[in-house]
């Protein structure tokens, strides 16, 4: 990995010049639309919220740096909400739509640990998913550090830190008036030789001011986190698992309207359901996402339903991001990004759920 | 062309036998044949309509033909039972793990079916009776609602005749015409002429019926890790990715349908 440093001013440079080949996407900053109540340890947490907003449709000006993950989740560039996942009985050759590759700014290692997730899921197994595969091949990810943290992140918790090492093709962390960039990949490399003009090696002391950085905000979130108790990331499987039979499901279930938020603003959540459609002589599939919190979600033809009460879909929930993926996949499908926690109308809140357990062992 | 994982092949529905008056056996031709182990599942496309997973019935050894036997239930169904000959639906697959056949010799082979579980089972004995020889014995126990909701009428008496093959058939409530065993399939499994120390026992039917078998089949002394189970779960990928059809740790699409019991044991609410 080879480390630069980035002037301020030559930040939308590189950005233009990645526009020239992707579909860009850019950290802008909007007014929080999910007011949370105030922290109750002493860190003053920001509470605007990010939204990643394609750079040729947004004012230079509005571009910003986001010092957390955006609102929505990251998977939502590899699988949209309801899409075709193919047309079928056409035998007029296949219609090869070719998209323009992505290339997303601001991502952060939350998102990048939700991307390791996806890919399991929709790149593993005895057969790739095509359309995610092709986006996810072709995509570029330029990461980011991340200097603050929202109140309901809880990345920390589960070992996670907020600023990306790996699996990124660039990752900027701010520093002084302007940015360290890695470039970590050969595209990157590639792209890169075209900004050399821009990029100047970073410096030992500039990369160990970014340290400094980086350990003043895992001290500040690791204080934040204090209040909360989350269980070890090492315990999460024994907890769901021991506490099968626990009346905390229903207990903190009772404020759930089924929205299915939760489930869709997750990072990690993939489910999704194959549904026909039949227009004007054509049959398509679409892919839609799904989600373990809807009523039908394990309903079988002729009606019996395994998840028929509120509580066994949010227990079902869990058991697959904390049983099932550590089985599989050897750790969590939580990334601790707390779009969950913001989202649901009934303050539920998954560190607080996982606190009851493993104090109820 | 580039292949899709979620692009089904066509079909056309040869032949369709009414098994009962709510089953019919589809008998499909598919285009540029079809090769699945038995045990194995396939999605089925009724264009426009939707898809639904199902265990084949018939013989593993031809690919030429694919009979499904399907109970109307649901929307996709209902809609495949008003189909004719000729018509096109779609396949894919086939999905997941079926029977061990390497794991079954010199092993007496207790095949319990319920219902319309019966329709694995027949491509499971067309692959027995292919390799009969493996086996000490393979002993069928069927449980049918009444006399007519017996799927293969006129197949099971014939597999009854063949040499090491045993057959008895129980309904829940008899009718005049019913000679037979009345009686919930459980009943008729103690008496089953196997070694009950070298027994497989095989179950496919629906959930409350397969509890009460393995609990029964744990009962007369076969091993957990020798029942084997064809599971029921909501389906929609067929490929381990949509996620409905998790049993714990496992997806029924990928890692089953068919699971032993030691696999499951340990998990809650598998019945459900
Ligand atoms: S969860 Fe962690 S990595 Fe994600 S935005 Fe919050 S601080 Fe950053
Ligand atoms: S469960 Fe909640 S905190 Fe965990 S990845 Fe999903 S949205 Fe983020
Ligand atoms: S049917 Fe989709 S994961 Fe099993």
């Amino acid at each position: 990995m080879e480390t630069y440093f980035l002037k301020n001013d030559d930040l939308v440079k590189f950005y233009e010049h990645l526009a020239e080949d992707y579909d860009l996407y850019v950290p802008v900053r909007e007014k929080s639309p999910v007011k949370r109540d105030e922290c109750t340890c002493r860190a003053s947490l920001p509470t605007d919220d990010y939204f990643l907003k394609k750079f040729s449709q947004v004012k230079k000006e509005d571009i910003v740096f986001n010092d957390y993950r955006a609102v929505e989740p990251t998977r939502a560039f590899f699988t949209h909400y309801k899409e075709e996942a193919c047309e079928y009985f056409e035998d007029a050759g296949a219609k090869e739509k070719r998209e323009r590759p992505v290339a997303l700014c601001g991502i952060k290692n939350c998102d990048l640990f939700s991307l390791k997730v996806q890919d399991f899921v929709f790149l593993g197994g005895s057969e790739a998913d095509p359309l995610y595969k092709s986006r996810r091949e072709a995509a570029l990810i330029i990461a980011s550090d991340c200097p603050h943290f929202k109140e309901a992140c809880f990345c920390r918790a589960f070992d996670i830190n907020p600023y990306p090492t790996e699996a990124f093709d660039f990752n900027l962390s701010p520093l002084n008036n302007g940015y360290l960039l890695d470039i970590a990949t050969q595209k990157a490399k590639l792209i890169a030789v075209s900004l050399k003009n821009l990029l100047v090696p970073a410096t030992l002391g500039q990369i160990s001011g970014r340290g400094a950085k980086r350990e003043s905000v895992n001290m500040r979130m690791d204080e934040h986190l204090t209040q909360y108790k989350i269980p070890k990331k090492e315990t999460l499987q024994d907890i769901v698992l021991s506490g099968y039979n626990s009346g905390i499901w229903q207990e903190e279930m009772r404020t759930c309207v089924e929205c299915n938020a939760c489930v869709f603003m997750c990072d990690t959540c993939h489910c999704f359901l194959l549904s026909d459609t039949s227009s004007s002589g054509s049959v398509k599939r679409l892919r839609l996402w799904d989600g373990c919190l809807l009523k039908n979600f394990t309903k079988v033809a002729g009606g019996a339903n395994a998840l028929k009460m509120r509580y066994m879909r949010l227990r079902n929930r869990y058991l697959k991001k904390f049983d099932f993926f550590v089985s599989n996949l050897g750790y969590q499908a939580c990334c601790g990004c707390g779009r969950c926690i913001e989202v649901c109308p009934g303050k539920i809140d998954i560190r607080r759920i996982l606190r009851k357990l493993y104090e109820s062992r | 062309m580039k292949k899709n994982i979620y692009q089904p092949l066509k079909a056309v529905i040869e032949e369709i036998i009414e098994e009962t008056p709510a089953i019919k056996t589809f008998r499909l031709k598919p285009e540029g044949g079809f090769k699945f182990a038995t045990g194995q599942f396939i999605e089925m496309t009724v264009p426009g309509v939707g898809e639904a997973p199902f265990t084949p019935s018939s013989d593993p050894g031809i690919s030429e033909k694919l009979d499904l036997t399907i109970m109307n239930v649901g929307e996709v169904t209902a809609k495949l039972h008003s189909l004719r000959p000729g018509e096109v639906v779609g396949i894919r697959g086939p999905y997941g793990k079926g029977y061990p056949l390497d794991k079954f010799k010199g092993k007496d082979i207790l095949i319990v079916g319920g219902g319309v579980g019966l329709a694995p089972l027949r491509s499971l004995l067309f692959s027995l009776f292919a390799t009969i020889s493996n086996y000490n014995k393979v002993v069928l126990r069927y449980g049918s609602r009444s006399p007519k909701d017996i799927v293969y009428k006129n197949l099971i008496p014939e597999w009854a005749k063949r040499d090491k093959v045993d057959v008895l058939v129980s309904v829940d409530i008899g009718d005049s015409g019913w000679q037979g065993n009345v009686g919930l399939v459980t009943t008729i499994l103690g008496d089953a002429p196997v070694d009950f120390t070298n027994t497989l026992g095989i179950v496919c039917g629906p959930p409350i019926m397969m509890k009460f078998v393995t609990l029964k089949l744990l009962d007369l002394g076969i091993k957990p890790a020798d029942i084997y189970l064809s599971m029921e779960k909501s389906m929609s990928c067929g490929l381990g990715k949509c996620g409905h059809c998790r049993i714990g740790k496992y997806y029924a699409c990928k890692d089953g349908p068919v699971f032993t019991y030691e696999q499951l044991k340990d998990i809650h609410d598998i019945w459900d």
